[in-house]
């Protein structure tokens, strides 16, 4: 089972983005698929402590892929998640503390010696 | 506690259909989840009371299953499809009498590439029964 509060967070993001950023219902539907991958990344761990997991989400990306997701999808899936690491730091600074910005900057940076061709 | 009343079959848009393999593992309340389903939270309540999977907690708040209720979507889909019977060889259907008999004095003859056309007779009204073939064999025509 996924942690509920992760979900409320996500939901949480994508109200603030249509209401801040005036995103389409189009781009809020593609960030929910796009976010839909980190909640099952993060699993029943809350988004706190998600550094503490093994696996990093492009590998656990690579490892679910679907057939059909190229390079440019998949570097827009880790762009929203991003994004949204970046939302939720800034929101909610005393429960993410213990996740770096360091951190959050490497996830969006495919590996240069990474096979991506899935 | 799970809870199951009255369960029958309802009618589930293509767009749910769609959308209901996306849910997450995840416990979610009515209205969350009909808000991702897109339907009205009233249509969702009205599913719960025929059959969709759900539970309630101690004070009484109902929860439900993503991959449950997405499991539950598919059946739906399944019990609509009305049960199909493939033609066999030498087999057709007779518009007259509105069912599948077994063609008397059938011919074959090729129509284009692998397309061909069994022509023959409805063993009980006597009517012509035309059937389309693809890849025609021998045993495509019926026996004696």
């Amino acid at each position: 089972m996924l942690d509920r509060q992760n979900y409320l967070k996500v939901k949480l993001f994508l109200k603030y983005s249509r209401v801040v950023h005036g995103r389409s219902s189009l781009q809020i539907s593609n960030d929910f698929e796009h976010l839909k991958s980190l909640l099952l990344w993060a699993g029943s761990q809350p988004f706190g402590s998600v550094p503490t997991i093994n696996t990093s989400l492009f590998d656990f990306l690579i490892q679910k892929a679907v057939k059909g997701l190229d390079q440019a999808e998949l570097q827009s899936i880790l762009n929203t998640n991003q994004r949204f690491l970046l939302w939720v730091k800034a929101m909610f600074p005393v429960e993410f503390q213990n996740i770096r910005l360091s951190w959050i900057m490497k996830i969006s940076a495919i590996s240069e010696g990474k096979e991506v061709i899935i | 506690m799970s809870e199951n009343q009255n369960s029958s079959n309802c009618r589930i848009s293509r767009n749910v259909l769609i959308k209901a393999p996306g849910l997450l593992p995840m416990l979610y309340t009515p209205r969350e989840i009909a808000e991702d389903l897109d339907v009205p939270e009233t249509t969702l309540r009205d599913w719960l009371n025929h059959g969709a999977p759900h539970s309630r907690d101690e004070s009484n708040h109902i929860w439900i299953d993503g991959k449950q209720f997405a499991a539950w979507v598919d059946s739906q889909r399944n019990a609509r499809k009305k049960p199909t019977h493939p033609l066999q060889a030498g087999e057709g259907f007779c518009m007259r009498c509105n069912a599948i008999v077994k063609i008397k004095d059938g011919e074959i003859r090729s129509v284009k590439g692998h397309l061909s056309h069994l022509k023959g007779k409805c063993p009980i009204c006597g009517g012509i029964v035309n059937r389309g073939i693809w890849n025609a064999g021998s045993s495509e025509l019926p026996q004696g």
